[in-house]
Parts: structure tokens; sequence; C-alpha cells
């Protein structure tokens, strides 16, 4: 299985979730990550979806079918090495008074976390990374006594130098979708 | 909890009708919506009404001089008798509907239409916006349901948005690809005023979608050398030719190129049947020549054809050794079943206009007498057979004697099954734009209302809907609808009191397991002429010639019903999910 990164860019209308998750759902692939956010550009949304599939071709034709719906405006999918991603995760960990003390150091210097609010008898660390770095604090704190925790969808930037955003046209012109 | 109030206040607000100013009258959404129908020049629309509708049925009753509506039975008519209308004339076929079972009813021409690219315009009435999402009476979330199934759709909310929408949905409902687009019409918006004077401005391009017509001159360079170096090309059109209006290019080139062609199902009648380069049609029952030559070609030129699995079978296995050229306009179905060496992102007739000069002039005698050669074999096995003068009276007999009396110039009209193949295979067309046929869904019922839909888009055509006994009562209340409209519909019912193809499968695969296909069938000519159709049953075969000849020379509409052979299978046949080289003769 490869982990693909698909991005999609819209208008920003009422159930264009539903018509771009459906496209998925038909094919019976499942979605592992989605993330939707307006843009630098006003108007226009961005998801990011992350899947996992074996064929390439497969996710080709996947992105193609994703780009007919009229409100997409341009499609792209990735593979894990042409993007910069990140995830952000929040803990919610317990530090009962007389219990084992967290050691913010440890956090902050070796696993790039930080507390970013402390309850009467609790923390929140938020651990921005990839899924791999984030999984791995999640062993190291896990002792502390996790009460909660939650994962955002993936985020990800092309490692191209322009903007994905200047692929999308002023006015009309020639739409592509590339994988 | 205060803040939750105070959003749903607001959206209240919001949903509410905008005022006009006192003194300024301006149109309320519905007339809005008969003026956006007549800017498009609808002049035909099919529909039923209902409760959430009505604001917009009687605005209609204004306009009736200039917008002729049909009264369906039932709206799944109403979806299948646009789509007639639109594949005849080629222009958008306009339903509406009311909310609730209004729309779900039309679901199926919905569905219909996506997969054979018909456009259609659905206006579906809604309950009133503040009502959106509490089980109103006859509520249905129409966007929600429809979107798997259409091309585009959109709720309108305000009666401000009408003309822009309406401009949108026309535009991508014809445009590229073309497709059914939903259109659900809140009741509050079809009764409030607008707040501003109406204005319709076509929409002729959307920064999201602009298909692209005219193709790429790259594309078109290498798809001219594919085709020019091929030593055995061979053409397969499908419904694009006919949706592109690229008859006459795709005659050009074929006279040019000498390039021997077979058509699809629904790109039936794109090229006349006597050509001399028309070898016929392709698929699951088509015919023999063009299905096994598809293993012998070089170059394989697909023009407005999507590699349905009912045309390739088994499509790893289908045309290995050729390399392709695709002709299509939607770049998703490009590779999507067979990866196309060159590929030509386009019209069909742009793409053809810019082929024209590039490609040389051939002789492939040869190479086309190696089709004739088979056609012969298919004769011997099928044609003779099915001709034959022997037994009860075959479907084949009726569709070539109706060739022959309607010198291939009329309008057909099928359901789906046995009497649709036969149809395919017997009837010679002569003009485009006269097979009218579910193909891809498979619809039965599709037949009585895509009948007098085609009636309403070429009044001057004779329109004849060839329709199996099963098919029929799908949708026999459709009868009414030809009778009140006083339409010259003619339709024949094939009779073998059965469902044919199934029954065919079950003979040939389900070890003769007749499971539930034998039907007790009504009397229907009295069904008819209930209606006020006349008709009559012909079951003799020294009856036949006189009992067509009625049914044409009818003025009105008629019914002929002719018993057939029970038990007749549909050669040839490549086996769903085998390939063209396991093709059964019988």
């Amino acid at each position: 299985m490869t982990t693909y990164t698909i991005c999609v860019f819209t208008e920003n209308s009422i159930g264009l979730l539903n018509k771009i998750t459906i496209i998925f759902t038909r094919r019976r692939i499942n979605i592992e990550s989605l993330t939707v956010s307006e843009t630098e550009r006003k108007g226009i949304s961005r998801f990011t979806i992350v899947i996992k599939h074996e064929k390439r071709e497969e996710v080709e034709k996947l992105v193609r079918q994703i780009r007919k719906i009229i409100e997409v405006l341009a499609v792209f999918g990735y593979l894990n090495e042409d993007i910069v991603y990140n995830e952000i995760a929040l803990f919610k960990i317990s530090t009962p008074l007389n219990g084992k003390s967290v050691d913010v150091e440890t956090i902050n210097k070796v696993y790039k976390a930080w507390v970013v609010y402390w309850g009467l008898d609790y923390v929140v660390i938020e651990k921005t990374g990839t899924e791999t770095e984030i999984f791995e604090f999640f062993k190291y704190i896990k002792p502390h006594g996790i009460i909660e925790f939650v994962r955002s969808g993936r985020v990800a930037v092309g490692k191209t130098p322009q903007g994905l955003i200047e692929y999308l046209p002023e006015e009309i012109t020639e739409w592509e979708y590339y994988l | 909890m205060g803040n939750l109030l105070e959003i749903e206040l607001k959206q209240e607000t919001l949903a509410a009708p905008a005022q006009a100013k006192e003194g300024q009258t301006f149109l309320s959404g519905a007339q809005a919506m008969m003026e956006c129908l007549l800017a498009e020049s609808v002049d035909n629309i099919f529909g039923y009404p209902g409760g959430a509708i009505m604001p917009t049925y009687d605005a209609l009753y204004d306009y009736i001089d200039r917008i002729k509506h049909t009264l369906v039975r039932h709206e799944q008519g109403a979806g299948h008798a646009a789509q007639g209308y639109a594949r005849v004339s080629g222009r958008t076929g306009v339903c509406l509907v009311t909310s609730g079972p209004g729309g779900t009813n039309l679901i199926t021409p919905i569905a219909d239409a996506i997969i054979d690219c018909t456009p259609m315009v659905c206006i579906v009435g809604q309950v009133k916006s503040n009502l959106l999402g509490t089980d109103a009476f006859q509520e249905t979330d129409m966007i929600g349901v429809t979107t798997p199934v259409c091309k585009w759709n959109y709720q309108i909310t305000d009666p401000d948005e009408v003309p822009e929408i309406m401009a949108k949905a026309f535009f991508i409902a014809k445009s590229g690809k073309p497709g059914p687009v939903v259109i659900d019409f809140a009741r509050d918006a079809q009764a409030a005023k607008m707040t501003k004077p109406f204005v319709y401005k076509k929409v002729e391009k959307m920064v999201s979608y602009s298909p692209r017509v005219v193709p790429k001159q790259d594309q078109i360079e290498k798809a001219a050398e594919l085709i020019n170096k091929a030593k055995r090309p061979y053409i397969l059109f499908g419904h694009g030719v006919l949706i592109a209006d690229a008859v006459q290019e795709l005659l050009d080139f074929v006279e040019k190129t000498d390039i021997p062609c077979a058509s699809t199902l629904l790109g039936l009648s794109a090229m006349p049947n006597n050509h001399s380069n028309y070898m016929g049609w392709l698929g699951m029952h088509g015919m023999y020549a063009p299905n096994v030559m598809t293993d012998e070609c070089d170059v394989l030129i697909a023009i407005g054809m999507r590699f349905d699995d009912r045309v390739t079978g088994d499509s790893t296995k289908f045309a290995k050794q050729a390399r392709i050229v695709h002709i299509e306009i939607d770049p998703s179905e490009v590779d999507k079943i067979k990866k196309a060496e060159a590929p030509v992102i386009g019209d069909a007739k742009e793409a053809l206009k810019m082929l024209m000069p590039l490609v040389k002039k051939g002789d492939f005698t040869g190479w086309k007498n190696e089709f004739r050669k088979l056609d012969v074999k298919e004769y011997d096995k099928v044609t003779l057979r099915d001709l034959g003068q022997e037994g009860k009276i075959k479907m084949a007999e009726v569709v070539a004697l109706l060739s022959d009396k309607t010198n291939g110039e009329a309008c057909i009209v099928v359901d789906v099954g046995q009497h649709q193949m036969v149809t395919a295979r017997y009837y010679q067309f002569k003009k485009a734009n006269s097979f009218i046929a579910s193909g891809g869904l498979g619809t039965m019922g599709f037949a009585i209302p895509a009948s007098f839909g085609a009636k309403v888009g070429a009044p001057d055509r004779e329109v004849v809907g060839i329709i199996g006994d099963g098919c029929f009562q799908m949708t026999i209340q459709e009868l009414g609808t030809i009778a009140q409209s006083g339409l010259a519909v003619k339709m024949i019912i094939l009779n073998n009191n059965f469902l044919g193809m199934v029954r065919q499968w079950q003979q040939l695969f389900f070890d003769n397991r007749y499971s539930f296909v034998e039907l007790q069938n009504p009397d229907f000519i009295t069904i008819a002429r209930g209606f006020g159709i006349d008709g009559h049953t012909c079951t003799e075969r020294e009856n036949l010639s006189n009992s067509l000849d009625k049914m044409l020379d009818s003025k009105k509409a008629y019914l002929l019903e002719v018993i057939v052979e029970k038990e007749e299978n549909v050669f040839p046949m490549v086996p769903a999910g085998t390939s063209v080289s396991e093709i059964r003769l019988e």
C-alpha cells in the first residue's frame, strides 16, 4: 500500500464535501484523513485527502474523477516524497499532585512538543509532526496516562518552488490535473 | 446555547424572501424561471405538478402559448420523455416535477441520462427553505439523493439566484460531455419576488468548468501519424459523434481514409448502414465481423466512445494488439478502460475537422474484404435463421420488414432486452439520430415515454417505439400521456410472453432454470383502447405486412402487438466477462 496525498482546490459551495467523498466511497477507497480550509485566495477551498492504495493507475483515475466535479478547480496527487506535510495532535495528560511530573525539557527539546494549557491536575500538550513522530511521542507520554488524544488530518504543501495556487487561473484558461 | 439560538435566528432572517422597494414590482422566482426557459429557447417541457412546485406551475399558466407542457402520468415518464426529446433533437430536455416522490421518481431517468450523456435540466420543487431539514411533508434531500447520478445540482432558496443558476444549469447540461442537471427549487423562492430586475446572461464559460472543445494540435498530429502508419486501421465510433453533430465529418473522414468502421450501440445511425465502409456494430450482441476484427486491427481509432464493458467484454483481452487513438471530450474517460497511445481530448467534430488535412487518402479494399468474409459466416449461421420464414413470427422479421417499409428513415425508440438487440441488428438506418435506446443503464420502461418525447422533438418524423412485453408494462400508464397529447406515436410490442433476455441467460448460463421470467400478460390492445389508442394484434406471418402498413398509415397513435416466437435467442453473443474471441453464433 502506498500513501497518496490528494489536494483538491474548489469553489466554496455547500455540499461539495459530499460530492468529493462519494467518489471515494463508490470505488471502495477509505479516506485516512481529510482537512479542509480556505486558501490564500478568497472563496477557494483546499481539501487535503490522504488515502492508501496499491495501484497508482487507480489513483490517477480517481484524481480525474474528482476533477470532473463542476465546482472543482484543480486536483493534485502526491507521493509522500513530493510534499512537506504535517499533522497536529493534542494530548491531555494527567498530572495528579503526587504523581510523576512531566519532563517539560525532554518534551520540548527531544520531542519538539509544547505544553499549551495547564489545568489543575492535567496538562494539554501540542505536538506537530508526521504521523510517525506523533506516535513516537505518543509512546513516550503514554505512561503518564493519556486522558484524551486527538490528531488532525494531514496538511501538505508541494516541494515545487511555486505555490499550487499559481496553477489556478485568474480567469479562464486550461485546467490541468497531474499526478 | 445562547449563541446557537442567535445563529438560528440569523438564518431565518436570511431565508426570508427579500422585499422589493415600495412601488417597484419585480418577477417572482417562478416567473423568472419561465423567463429563463424562454431565454434558452425552451419550447417544450415535460412534467407533473404537485404541492412544492405549484407557484412554478401557476407561473407556467401565463406562458402556455410559448412553453408547451406535456403532462405525463408518472415523473419517470417526464424524465425519459425529456431524454427522447433531447436525443432526437440535440436540444436540452427539461422536466418539471414536485418535491419528495416527484423528485425520487425522476432518479431513474437522471441516472440513465448521466450514463448515456443526455442533456437534461430537471427542475424539482422543494419545501419552503425554513422547513428544510425538518422532515416536512414531501421533503426529500434531492441534492443528497441526486449527487451521485447527476452532472451538477443546485438548491435555489433565493429568487434573485434564478437567472444566474439557470444559465449555468443549461450551459453545464449541454456542454462538454452532456448530462442531467438538477435544480432543487424551494417553494418560497418560487413565490417570492426578486429584489432586482430580471437580467439573463447566457453562460458560455465558467471558472471551474471549461471543457476543451478544440483539441491540442500536438495530440492531433500524433493521432494522424498513427493513423497514417496503420496497415489495418479500424474505427469504432460511438454516441459522441451524434452528440457533437459530427456525422458529416465522420463520413468525410471515413471516405478519405477508406478505413472500415463500426458503431457502438448508441452510435447507431451516425453512419448510414448501407455505406461500404460501415461494417456494422459491435458489442455483446453486436455483429460478428465488427467484434472479431477488434482482435485483428493494428490501430484502433475510437471516436466518442468509452469502451463500455458491453463493448469490450473482458477489457484486458480487448484489442490487445492494437495501438489506440482515442478521441474523447471527457479527460477522465481516456485510459479509464483502455490505455490510449494517442489520446485526443476534444469534441469529435472539431477533432475530425483538424485530422482531415493530416490524414492520407487510403485504399483498404483488402482489409475491408476480411470483414465481409466474416459477414458471410454470420449470415449463414445467424441471419438466415433469424429471418427464416418458419414457425412463429420472429422478432427479426418484424424489424426487417419495418425497416423496408419506412425506408430506414424512421426514428426508432427501443426498450431494453432481446427486442432492443434485434432492432439494432435488423433496422437499416439511413438518417442520423434515429436510434434511441437506454444503453448504459438499460432502463426497462424507457421506450413509451422516450417515444413521445422523441415525437415532440421531431414532430415531422415517423417515430416508432419497439417494445418488449415486459418493458411495456413498466411505463404502460404513459399511454394516457400519448392519448392526451394527441401525438402520432407508433408502438410495436414484440410479445414473446417472456422476459426474453433474462430467459436466454437462464437457458445458456443457468442450466435452463427459468426463474420468474414468464409473464401473464394483459390484453394490451384492450388496454390501449381503454386509453383511447387504437391497435390490433398480429399472430400470423401472412398478416404481418398488412399489420405494419395499418400501423404506419394511421394518422394517430397506434399500437401493434406482434406475437413472436417464445423462446428465441439473440446471437451472436459475447458472454459477459469473456473476450470477443469467445463469441458464440449459436
